[in-house]
């Protein structure tokens, strides 16, 4: 082994085909230790295969490679290796450690990553939180009040949309089923906008309820814009309309005072 | 290109988005399947591809993030089973290779156990800390760079010695590769992969064998310390 007199600004080595080291540069005595005289002792376990392989494979092009080492300072380091056979089957071998500085931006990197990531998911969640919330505003925007045995009033809160219908819509009919009503009452007094989708989903809610159970079913509280809407989907055969809740109250305790 | 390589190759390309649709269109729909057959081989070609000389460490990090960005989106959704056993899961001081411990830790939830995830490098005294607050049943241990092996020994020994004794799970890529159980103490289990770790989370439902890994492969090369 024998140590270059050449100052080169980089660690340098020489093998032969065994691995075996011939020659050194200063700087390469200074980060490893070469006591051990063979190239095998400077390189992390697990990539000793590929310096073999990747050094086996090549003529006498120049070849690069990353590999891991050991340094008389840091047991694992990344090093580039930049190797070139000569004709008498000499290796010669420069190391250029990996800046540390790009390690640096990649942690940053990753922290900035992780970050987004988590922001991401907890706007995920949010917008899970937020749906059942409005699913769960849905299905309180219907509330089924049974007035008497044959009397029953659904109010509807909010807008008309497809999915608060949807949402309603279950709990309405099996409400209706459960009892003996012969009238039941929509009560539109609270609705705010309505949606094209929503009012013929609630147009079906009718037309199911007024088969299934052959009730009457009454609308109340319709407001003027509501009203122009609903004109358009001839509801008369279905459905009865009237003014207000108080009128059709007045009305009902009449009959029972017949 | 089969799926695997499919995969890495949008994983390189830190592309989540492809990655993604590569998953969806995987024909095994269970997250075991999918970590399993499809991300850890994919992950594992990745590491090939460095060991052959065709990318580099950068490339594998940026893989490794686009991956990590995968496994939440998998595991996103999992309850939280508020009353269930714990269990914490961490990589050694200095071990970056996370993605494992976290499918890991993703199957564990699955499962309906409250976990703690923290991830690459965790220094021991955090983990003593933050065990002997919070209690878990199972500590994970996850170690894939033979050099961090001496460590093992240290970490299961300290966390094993707790005072409420939790059952110390180690993993990772040279669990299945080297025999590791002179780094554990009594209470050490051994898990080589991830169907011989759902096999013992059914195992500690049901009260059956909790040996973990059974076959003994070589032992791990030797690091001066």
């Amino acid at each position: 082994m024998e140590r270059l007199r050449l100052p080169l600004p980089l660690p340098y080595i020489r093998v032969n085909r065994d691995g075996r080291i011939v020659s050194y540069s200063a700087l390469a005595e200074e980060q490893f230790d070469l006591s051990n005289g063979h190239i095998r002792s400077l390189i992390d376990e697990e990539s000793i295969n590929k310096l073999v392989r990747i050094s086996s494979e090549t003529g006498l092009a120049p070849i690069k490679m990353e590999l891991n080492m050991i340094t008389k300072e840091e047991p694992f380091a990344l090093f580039d290796v930049h190797l070139q056979w000569d004709t008498e089957n000499y290796a010669s071998m420069i190391f250029l450690r990996k800046d540390s500085s790009n390690e640096e931006l990649i942690e940053k990197l990753m922290n900035i990553q992780h970050r987004l990531a988590s922001s991401d998911f907890e706007l995920l969640e949010k917008k899970e939180e937020l749906e059942s919330a409005l699913k769960r505003l849905d299905e309180l925007s219907g509330p089924f009040i049974p007035l008497s045995d044959s009397l029953c009033m659904i109010p509807l809160f909010g807008d008309i949309t497809a999915d608060k219908i949807n949402t309603i819509s279950e709990s309405c009919l099996q409400s209706v089923f459960r009892g003996n009503y012969e009238v039941v009452l929509f009560d539109l007094t609270a609705v705010g906008e309505v949606h094209a989708d929503g009012i013929e989903k609630f147009i079906q809610l009718v037309k199911t309820l007024n088969f299934m159970t052959g009730d009457i079913i009454k609308l109340i509280g319709i407001k003027p814009n509501l009203a122009k809407e609903l004109n358009h989907h001839k509801l008369d055969q279905w459905v009865q309309f009237n003014h207000s809740l108080k009128e059709e109250l007045s009305m009902y305790s009449h009959k029972r005072h017949d | 290109m089969t799926h695997i390589e499919t995969l890495a190759s949008f994983l390189l390309e830190g592309d989540p988005d492809k990655a993604w649709t590569c998953i969806e269109s995987y024909p095994k729909t269970a997250r075991p399947d999918v970590y399993h057959h499809l991300i850890t081989p994919a992950m594992r070609h990745i590491g090939h591809l460095w060991e052959t000389n065709k990318i580099t460490v950068a490339d594998e990090h940026l893989a490794t993030a686009t991956c990590d960005f995968i496994l939440s989106k998998l595991s996103f959704g999992i309850r939280k089973a508020p009353s269930a056993d714990k269990a914490m899961f961490l990589c050694l001081d200095g071990e970056q290779h996370y993605l494992g411990l976290k499918m890991v830790d993703s199957l564990f939830r699955e499962h309906g156990w409250e976990t703690r995830y923290f991830g690459p490098d965790l220094p021991l005294e955090y983990a003593l800390q933050t065990a002997e607050i919070w209690k878990p049943d199972v500590i994970g241990l996850s170690v894939s760079i033979v050099y961090h092996l001496p460590k093992l020994q240290q970490y299961a020994e300290a966390l094993g010695n707790l005072p409420d004794k939790p059952n110390i799970l180690v993993g990772g890529r040279l669990a299945g590769m080297y025999d590791l159980s002179r780094y554990g103490s009594g209470n050490t289990i051994i898990l080589k992969d991830l169907p011989e770790t759902e096999e013992w989370l059914l195992d500690y439902r049901t009260g059956g064998p909790q040996s973990g890994t059974i076959t003994t492969p070589t032992s791990p090369p030797l690091y001066k310390s």
